[in-house]
């Protein structure tokens, strides 16, 4: 895992790459890569690229980036994991190509060489990478299709500038650090950043499944969305015949054990997080019978909830006992907390209302000397785990009925727009998702507790003038998934996944030098099994369940809170978990400055 | 030692499971110790050739449902020391006729329960099971709990019958292949199953060059959609279907083809991959069926996911690129003495 930068001064007109910059930006993100470090400037000072690299493939010097390919022609800075990278080393060389290391990094520059930006299908794993061929003078960008590892861009008109950190781009010093309004409401609307906005007005997110080039004088080139959630399943929904063949079960444990075979290659220890829910215990099943080394877990244990139901440290425990993984049980207390919460928020790329608990998982990971960690981040999306599976189209027939009206006169704010937002998927999809609702956020900044207008007139205001919030949640199904099952899916994949649960999780384990690695997050997995989930709804769940005792499998479902609540001195907000007030003061302590 | 096989075909069809039923019949007369193998078919779709001495052909059992069970019950009188089930749904017959049957499974009629609880519970009184392929076993044994002996005996392929042969002009002319680079797939077109993958390589064919032509060769009744789809996708002018086509045409067919492609979803092994590569044809298989096992896990030819099309498209031009044809000295793994090898392991077991 890594961090990684690109400086490309595009235009004759823009000032040449500038060593400090460069640097500064790379630097800036060493615990995302404490092995090794470098970075490279061209010769006529056009392009700059540089890296940290956190060594999990191939731990030798060969490793390090930026790397060129045998030729020197092409040079590459990436962040990530390419799983299949084995099947397609040996692809590449039945071609006659020559490797001078054993890394997934350099498969990628001989793909991009052989098949061009057509190399993004081939790969199954996690990526942001830049390729900077000096044949052509061009820039290839790209980011994988779920959006599991972050990349941002700035560009000027002149000079573009990448990297996988908002924060690193701004430490460089050339990049403005205006707030962006649209980000700033889309994180009240909804606890994180969505993309492609960022807090910062200048800086974007390069799209989940998306690359593209920079050439030069002519800069950025046409975006190439190269896959999608919604893509996948709208092709699902015209393979359904295929989902018969076998038994559906079957089928399904198959899929997702490979998926979970390809995430154990590593060269170092592998870890998993464990909470005592059926995604991270059947992923620990799984990972412990096909690892050959023992397995690591991880739970969080708070001395707040010890006794109580929602303690999940004792199951955990036993659990891990069964299939013989060496087990780490880390107690967090409040005066951990408030002591980690400075470098917690400091670390923090962007304001999120989550990662806390990531955070302290990946800290005792690294703790116990553990590089990369699975975590069962994504089952929910992937099976239909959610509520919202249920909820969404529920509310999209009320919000038909005359008892939309009645309900528009309830104290419960959410049920009162039940009319106005219930009947499409994007606004019933806010009406589940949402943490603050448009017409609380302000038109001006954007911030939910802001002084620029009066109450009154923001009442009014709605949805967000810079940020068309159902927009951005209209996009996430288009092209359209075809089926209800798919285009929740696909909402909860491409907004509250990505925006949210892998965000944090990227910056949290980052912040500690872990990788966290997400088997049923895995584009492959999704294109298999989406016709056999369309088609048996009910499976998924029940075939990860089957892999687990009855003691553990058989207890109602309990959510994993952290004691936020119990820890903070929160000012009541109408809601129970005070995520309200918490968002507030998040953003007072990272982007209000 | 005296043998009876039910099965739905063997002389005089179509297919890689008739075929597998002729070798088993074949291979079982082969024996010393074997006095006479009748063989009752369900089916006869063209004249039955070539039955080999020792073996009984029961051709009279293909009339209908009565008929079959009558000559079945017929056979039962020879007193038969083995009785080889040659389908699931032929269970319930086979265990009429004697306490343990040996049941053979191919390929998705093995891959989920049976309709029938019935038929179900009569698998435990099988003496042994016999699987064209791991994929088919695997799955076979997750629903049926069945835990007596379960062996492996994979399709065989007739070196001597295959070769590589120079493109008859005729067929080229009248399949209008001249100049073409061409992909070919051999297999039914049912519209229930979809599983051989034709709509997965004519999605990929509109990416790849205009010379490029694809050759479905096969009947079925899933035809009109396929020319439906390929005309949306703007390439009906680039896809050839041959229709069912007569047995004796079959190894210049494959003579036209510069790689066989088959990114299928429910083969129970892929016979038509060792017709390929016996004719000197490179192969690409699927990940995620029986095709894996045909091509040796890779050994014999290019495997992908038939999920990702992008997979399917690098795959095609690889092997487009390397325009070779040879035959792979692997296929020996294959050949009918291998094939008679691991059926009398098998058999002398149980019996």
């Amino acid at each position: 895992m890594c961090g990684i930068t690109a400086i490309f001064a595009y235009r004759s007109n823009a000032a040449g790459v500038r060593s400090e910059e460069l640097n500064a930006i790379t630097e800036s993100m060493r615990a995302r890569g404490p092995d090794a470090g470098g970075t490279w400037i061209s010769t006529d000072a056009r392009v700059g690229i540089g890296a940290r690299r956190l060594a999990i493939i191939d731990l030798s010097a060969e490793g390090t980036q930026p790397m060129f390919d045998v030729e020197r022609e092409l040079v590459i800075a990436f962040n990530g994991e390419i799983y299949n990278y084995r099947e397609l080393c040996a692809s590449l060389e039945r071609g006659g190509a020559r490797f001078h290391s054993h890394t997934d990094t350099e498969v990628l520059l001989r793909l991009y060489r052989r098949d061009g930006e057509r190399m993004l299908g081939l790969l199954r794993g996690m990526y942001a990478f830049v390729i900077w061929d000096t044949r052509a003078r061009r820039m290839f960008v790209a980011r994988d299709p779920y959006g599991i590892k972050p990349l941002y861009v700035s560009d000027d008109g002149g000079t573009i500038r990448i990297a996988s950190e908002v924060k690193a781009l701004l430490a460089g010093g050339a990049v403005s650090r205006a707030v962006d309004p649209a980000g700033v409401a889309g994180f009240f609307l909804t606890g994180s950043v969505p993309e492609p906005f960022t807090i910062r007005e200048a800086v974007r997110a390069v799209e989940a499944g998306t690359a593209f080039h920079v050439d030069e004088e002519r800069g950025r080139g046409d975006v190439l969305r190269h896959e999608s959630v919604a893509r996948v399943f709208r092709r699902a929904s015209m393979q359904r015949p295929t989902a018969h063949l076998t038994q559906a079960g079957v089928a399904l444990r198959e899929r997702i054990e490979e998926s979970v075979a390809h995430h154990l290659v590593a060269d170092v220890p592998i870890g998993v997080f464990l909470s005592s829910g059926i995604d991270s215990s059947a992923l620990a099943a799984i990972a412990s019978r096909l690892s050959r080394e023992p397995l690591h877990t991880f739970t969080l244990a708070f001395e707040e909830f010890r006794g109580r139901h929602g303690d999940e440290a004792p199951l955990a425990e036993r659990f891990a006992r069964e299939i013989g993984a060496i087990h780490t049980t880390r107690i967090v207390t409040r005066e951990e907390f408030h002591a980690d919460l400075p470098n917690f928020l400091a670390a923090m790329d962007q304001p999120t209302i989550d990662g806390v608990n990531t955070w302290f998982v990946s800290k005792a990971a690294h703790e116990a000397g553990i590089k990369v960690v699975l975590s069962g981040l994504g089952g929910d999306e992937l099976l239909g785990g959610y509520p919202s599976f249920a909820n969404i189209p529920t509310m999209m027939r009320l919000a038909r009925t005359p008892l939309a009206w009645l309900m528009s006169f309830s104290r419960h704010p959410k049920k009162r727009l039940l009319r106005e937002y219930g009947g499409t998927y994007a606004g019933a999809y806010l009406l589940q998702r949402g943490l603050f609702l448009p017409h609380e956020v302000c038109v001006e900044c954007g911030n939910a507790s802001c002084r620029c207008r009066s109450v009154e007139k923001r009442r009014l205001a709605s949805p967000h003038s810079t940020l068309d919030i159902l927009e951005r949640f209209e996009a996430a199904i288009d092209p359209d998934p075809g089926t209800p099952f798919g285009r929740i899916a696909s909402l909860e994949a491409s907004l509250y996944m990505r925006n949210q649960l892998l965000r944090d999780a990227d910056w949290t384990s980052m912040a500690h030098s872990v990788e966290v690695r997400t088997p049923f997050v895995d584009i492959a997995l999704l294109r298999q099994i989406a016709p056999l989930v369309l088609e048996y709804r009910e499976t998924g769940k029940r075939v990860l369940g089957s892999m687990l005792p009855p003691w553990l499998r058989d207890r109602p479902k309990t959510g994993f809170f952290v004691p936020i609540r119990e820890w903070m001195d929160l000012p009541p907000d109408g809601t129970t978990t005070r995520m309200r007030s918490w968002a507030r003061s998040v953003f007072e302590a990272t982007a209000g400055a | 030692m005296r043998v009876l096989l039910l099965c739905t075909d063997a002389y005089g069809g179509y297919g890689g499971i008739a075929l597998y039923n002729r070798d088993l019949a074949a291979a079982l007369a082969s024996r010393e110790d074997c006095e006479e193998v009748i063989v009752v078919p369900r089916v006869i779709p063209t004249t039955p050739r070539d039955i080999p001495p020792k073996v009984t052909f029961v051709a009279g059992a293909a009339r209908g449902a009565v008929a079959y069970v009558a000559a079945a019950m017929r056979a039962r009188r020879t007193k038969p020391d083995l009785v080889i089930c040659g389908h699931l749904n032929l269970l319930p017959l086979a265990c009429a006729i004697t306490r343990a049957p040996l049941l053979m499974t191919y390929g998705i009629e093995a891959w989920k329960p049976l309709r029938r609880p019935f038929t179900t519970r009569l698998v435990h009184r099988c003496n042994a099971v016999v699987s064209i392929s791991e994929i088919t076993r695997d799955r076979f044994l997750a629903w049926s709990q069945y835990a007596g002996p379960a062996h492996l005996l994979p399709n065989a392929i007739h070196l001597d019958e295959y070769g590589i042969r120079p493109r008859r002009a005729d067929l080229v002319a009248r399949y209008g292949l001249e100049g073409k680079r061409v992909l070919m797939t051999v297999g039914r077109l049912a519209a229930e199953e979809r599983y051989k993958g034709f709509d997965e390589v004519l999605e990929v064919l509109a990416q790849l060059p205009d010379d490029v032509a694809y050759v479905i060769a096969g009947g079925g009744n899933d035809r009109a959609r396929l020319e439906r789809k390929a005309e949306q996708l703007g390439i009906a002018n680039r896809v050839v279907f041959t229709g069912l086509f007569p047995e004796e045409e079959k190894r210049d067919l494959y003579a036209l083809a510069d790689v066989y492609v088959m990114p299928s979803r429910g083969e129970g092994f892929g016979y038509v991959f060792l017709e390929a590569l016996a004719s000197g044809v490179p192969a690409i298989g699927s990940k995620h069926d029986g095709g894996r096992e045909a091509l040796r896990h890779g050994e014999l030819g290019l495997l992908v996911d038939p999920s990702n099309p992008a997979e399917i498209e690098a795959a095609i031009r690889e092997l487009l690129a390397r325009r070779e044809r040879r035959i792979p000295a692997g296929l020996e793994y294959f050949s009918f003495e291998k094939f008679v090898e691991r059926l009398n392991a098998i058999v002398t077991s149980p019996a």
